[in-house]
């Protein structure tokens, strides 16, 4: 229309030009007045002349788009996400199923110092030769029994402390009947020493091996002697250690480091760190993405495909079979999601442990049309009776040709929008099902199932939950954006500020 | 004939999910019976579950024996080393066919009537009447005709316990039982008075005005679901002993990350079970960290049913072989004390002189892939190469669960290329899915229910009903037919090492590690108590420091 109205308008000024020309010729020859009182009027018309090349309706909906920076970023933002989830896994090739159980729960890091060690042996106690007292009579007796019990001296590691073990030894306390050794992550105060690791119950025992658990970490161990009867003593000796990733050689071997014991070595890194398991975070993000976009844009695509077609039949023909059609929808709204999936799972009989991946994908589509086929009958309802599908009517135009040409086209816009909108929704409860267990099966991962497993050390490894937290809610709010974007673009009516 | 007292990792339960609404909840009933029970000494505490049946003669778990050992005294009970004292029985005689109990004088119900000797005997008759079908009914077996009974082959007053006056108790041994002293302070074995039972019927143990109690305390509030309270019982002949006033229990959650933020806002007195993500929590908030071996074995069992991929022998000695335990328990499990499962009968049970373990030792189980390859090979063959060997592996729905089974998931395909498939079910659906052998390997865990390896050994025997796997052993079962009949210790335990040594040739189940708990609890109680067997944790003897 724009292009038709510029037509008319430079149709216009032609006319308005040669009037004047006209004029001129008529001045000129009546000769009523000297020629130099006029001046020819140089023509300047074409300068004002306001010329727009004309625009198709896609050209000015990307014109739209592209002047909106909300929906830009929006756009550009899913197109990083999706090249993240698809491409990025052959940039960073580590397999997200791989577990080092050498660096469970790591930090994000660029690759972490380790030391390569020979198989675990276990480490034979020393103990301390007790100096014979000389007992002659029972005072003597009496005073070594109350000769208050010290404190531990010379608490140190022996050997160099990896996670594989960490050796403690110190020197004999006369008089103690064993000790107890603590380990904690903080410096240990008000009597709280941190994690009882073990009893030494020997009083000349003067190492003990800590090979339980060990995070590549600062560590306070704590001694605490225990006097004759067995209870611990109110002194307490700390040291500080400085624990190092061990690797063994066959890890080392794998990962292509020299594999000689006792060289240090850089484990590959981890941007976003590892969980419980030693799994890469970075590499399982990707992977997981690729299962929840997956199932968004498919999820997403398949039910508005349905719910056009649906859609468009109960608006075209109306009367009964829009009736049945649209009861029909409203039956389907009605049934409740986790049950038609449960359901689906037990008729595709999927087993314990399997994948409901795919009666997730079948209950998403069959129960989320139904949106779709209510706006686009009513948006065909109303194309129905205009103007110009009823002159295209008149000319004899049927029914396939009049759906194709006239009335697709011009819901095109009602159609992506709810597609970017359904993607999102899709995406999220994808994400909830893996979340409460219903998703995907282990090995494969997705999202959702990435924060279930990291909910538990919430307090502890928070990055281990925000990464697929804020994937999630990047995915969720930049699809929404890039929707919104589009209906301000494809349906300048629609457009929600300006 | 189901005990499922203690299985599985349930403990470990830490789904935020929806428990978080319930705790919310929760505080609000809790906040009104704060302000008016701030007098009394008061210890507060929270249940993982809400305790399913307080029936001593019907009750099977945890929870419910915590609160059950709370109100109620047996014939005898264990103190914290595990040794047999008195408690209703104040003395008694025992030999190889039966035993005599002489009870206290002074031992009292809740109602103010004395406990007699006819309460135990209606308890026991009843817990074996096959109309109250009671899943430890077995447990009474020793008794004599208790099997016949429960079978309902024979009358219940052919039951081999009188009442031989008010205060005199006599058993007669089914066949000799070394062990028998043991039971008596075990749930099942608990005193119930006829009159009042009868009384109540269905309704009994439904609720604080439907019990009665001869214990150090009472229930005075039962809120299904949302709380409950125990206060000091003054009928209890050794009341003036009990400091406490008042055991609060406002809260009942599963999430262990509720429990820790109740403990830290000192809303409760006692964590009993920290998760191995909170530990580190715990010891930045500087708690004063306990750590308590529960004598819990866990294992994963196979499946011997039919078809079974697992019934095959060099499948199951490959699995064994795969597995690093060192690594497991260190890496996976992760709590520090955790030990690895070596046999059946876990490390801390004794057997004749010191521990069972020490005197029949069994090799550390180690890693060993080559050979763990060749067993594979062999039983690739043997089930035919064509199918690709893929297992059930059923679990419980705890993050422990999840980790263990991802953690061998990964180690069986890499290592085996044998792909498993992982059933995480909530415990009560696992439980019936192993009673009907829905699954290839099961990964579950097993508390003793009294002091003597039999409490494991016997779980593996055809007639035991929690024989899920289905695995029968002729020679195995017939030494522990011979371990059940002697009361010669030594002979027993031979007996026992014998039928275990069967039973790591042939590989029915692979123990994984014997668990152990981190604790903490507040400054201002002490002398609690944390017990393998009975009610745990035990605060009867807590003193409440001012």
């Amino acid at each position: 229309m724009d292009s038709l109205i510029h037509a008319f308008g430079l149709l216009a000024l032609d006319m308005e030009v040669s009037m004047q020309e006209e004029k001129e010729r008529v001045l000129t020859t009546q000769n009523e007045f000297s020629q130099d009182l006029f001046q020819k009027q140089v023509k300047s018309v074409q300068e004002n002349l306001i010329v727009r090349p004309s625009l198709s309706y896609w050209q000015d909906a990307l014109r739209r788009f592209a002047a909106n920076k909300q929906s830009l970023f929006a756009f550009y933002l899913t197109n990083i996400l999706i090249l993240f989830s698809f491409l990025g896994p052959f940039i960073w090739t580590r397999n997200p199923s791989h577990q080092d159980l050498n660096s469970p729960s790591m930090s994000p890091n660029m690759g972490k110092p380790a030391v390569v060690v020979d198989e675990l042996a276990p480490v034979i106690p020393l103990f301390a030769e007790i100096p014979v007292i000389s007992t002659t009579d029972e005072t003597s007796d009496l005073v070594t029994e109350e000769k208050a019990i010290g404190s531990v001296q010379n608490f140190k590691v022996i050997g160099f402390p990896t996670t594989q073990n960490v050796v403690l030894g110190w020197d004999y306390v006369p008089g103690a009947s064993g000790y107890v050794i603590y380990r904690n992550e903080v410096k240990p105060e008000d009597g709280a020493l941190g994690i009882p690791l073990g009893d030494v119950m020997e009083g000349n025992q003067i190492s003990f091996e800590d090979a339980q658990s060990l995070e590549a970490r600062d560590y306070f161990y704590a001694i605490v002697p225990k006097d004759a009867d067995g209870m611990e003593t109110t002194h307490n000796t700390v040291l500080k250690v400085q624990v190092m990733t061990a690797i063994s050689v066959d890890s080392a071997k794998s990962l292509g480091v020299s594999s000689e014991i006792g060289t240090h070595v850089r484990l590959s890194s981890s941007p976003l760190g590892t969980d419980s398991l030693g799994r890469d975070i970075l590499a399982r993000l990707m992977s997981g993405g690729k299962v929840s976009l997956f199932i968004g844009i498919f999820a997403a695509v398949l039910s508005i495909i349905f719910g056009i077609i649906l859609g468009g039949i109960a608006g075209f023909f109306g009367g009964l079979v829009d009736d049945m059609v649209m009861r029909f929808t409203d039956l389907i709204s009605g049934l409740p999601f986790l049950l038609c999936m449960i359901l689906l799972k037990v008729i595709l009989n999927v087993g314990p442990g399997e994948s409901g991946i795919t009666a997730l994908l079948i209950s998403l589509v069959i129960l989320s049309w139904t949106g779709t086929a209510r706006l686009v009958r009513g948006q065909i309802l109303q194309l129905r009776n205009s103007e110009f599908i009823q002159a295209a009517r008149m000319m004899g135009a049927k029914p396939g040709y009049l759906i194709v040409r006239h009335m697709l086209p011009n819901l095109i816009g009602v159609i992506l929008v709810t597609l970017t909108f359904q993607i999102p929704s899709a995406i999220f409860t994808e994400a909830f099902l893996s979340f409460i267990g219903l998703g995907v099966a282990s090995p494969a991962t997705s999202w959702g199932s990435m924060c279930n497993e990291a909910i538990q050390s919430l307090l502890t490894r928070p990055y281990e939950f925000f990464a697929p937290a804020v994937v999630i809610s990047l995915t969720v709010l930049s699809f929404n954006l890039l929707g919104d974007g589009l209906r301000d673009a494809l349906d300048p009516k629609l457009r929600s500020n300006e | 004939m189901m005990t499922s007292k203690k299985m599985g990792i349930d403990f470990f339960s830490f789904g935020v999910k929806l428990t978080l609404g319930v705790a919310l909840s929760l505080s609000f009933v809790s906040e009104s019976s704060f302000a008016n029970t701030k007098a009394p000494k008061t210890l507060t505490y929270a249940l993982l579950t809400e305790p399913p049946n307080l029936d001593s003669s019907q009750a099977t778990d945890s929870e419910s024996f915590f609160i059950v050992g709370h109100t109620m005294a047996g014939l005898t009970r264990y103190d914290d080393k595990g040794n047999i004292l008195p408690a209703v029985a104040e003395k008694w005689e025992i030999n190889d066919k039966g035993a005599t109990f002489y009870l206290r004088k002074d031992a009292k119900w809740s109602d103010g009537k004395p406990v007699q000797a006819q309460d135990f005997v209606f308890a026991w008759k009843r817990a074996l009447d096959p109309k109250i079908a009671s899943e430890y009914a077995f447990i009474l077996y020793h008794i004599k005709n208790g099997e016949q009974i429960n079978q309902g082959k024979l009358p219940l007053s052919q039951l081999g316990a009188v009442a031989k006056d008010p205060h005199t108790l006599v058993v007669t041994f089914e066949k000799p039982c070394g062990y028998f002293l043991g039971l008596t302070s075990f749930a099942t074995y608990l005193p119930l008075r006829e009159d009042f039972v009868t009384q109540k019927k269905d309704k009994y143990a439904s609720s604080p005005e439907n019990m009665l109690y001869n214990g150090p305390f009472k229930l005075t509030k039962w809120i299904h679901g949302a709380s409950l309270r125990l206060e000091k019982n003054d009928k209890y002949w050794a009341q003036d002993q009990i400091q406490l006033d008042v055991i609060d229990i406002p809260y009942i959650t599963p999430d262990a990350n509720a429990r820790f933020n109740l403990f830290k806002t000192q809303k409760i007195d006692l964590i009993q079970a920290l998760s191995k993500e909170s530990l580190a929590n715990a010891q930045r908030e500087k708690f004063k960290l306990k750590k308590f071996s529960d004598g819990t074995l866990f294992y994963m069992q196979f499946n011997f049913k039919k078809g079974r991929p697992t019934a095959n022998k060099n499948l199951r000695l490959a699995i064994r072989s795969v597995i690093n335990p060192t690594e497991f328990v260190s890496r996976v499990v992760s709590i520090p004390g955790t030990q690895v499962g070596v046999g059946l009968v876990p490390s801390w049970m004794k057997g004749n002189q010191q521990s069972f373990r020490k005197e029949n030792p069994i090799p550390v189980p180690k890693q060993n892939l080559a050979a763990a390859k060749e067993y594979m090979a062999k039983a690739r063959k043997e089930l035919g190469q064509t199918t690709p060997i893929s297992l059930v592996w059923l679990t419980g729905d705890t993050a422990l669960a999840a980790s263990e089974a991802e953690y061998f998931q990964n180690l069986f395909k890499t290592a085996l290329g044998v792909d498993l498939k992982i059933d995480k079910q909530i415990f009560k659906q696992r439980l019936s899915k192993m009673r009907s052998g829905d699954f290839d390997i099961v990964s579950a865990g097993w508390g003793p229910d009294y002091a003597d390896p039999m409490t494991f050994v016997d779980l593996f025997t055809s007639w035991n009903g929690n024989n899920h796997g289905a695995w029968f052993n002729d020679q195995y079962d017939k030494h522990v037919r011979n371990a059940m009949n002697s009361v010669d210790t030594k002979y027993r335990m031979t007996e026992m090492a014998a039928a275990e040594k069967i039973f790591m040739e042939e590989v029915p189940m692979i123990a994984t590690y014997e668990r152990t708990v981190m604790y903490t609890h507040s400054d201002r109680i002490e002398g609690v108590v944390r017990r393998v067997m009975g009610a745990d944790p035990d605060f009867t003897n807590v003193r409440i420091k001012e």
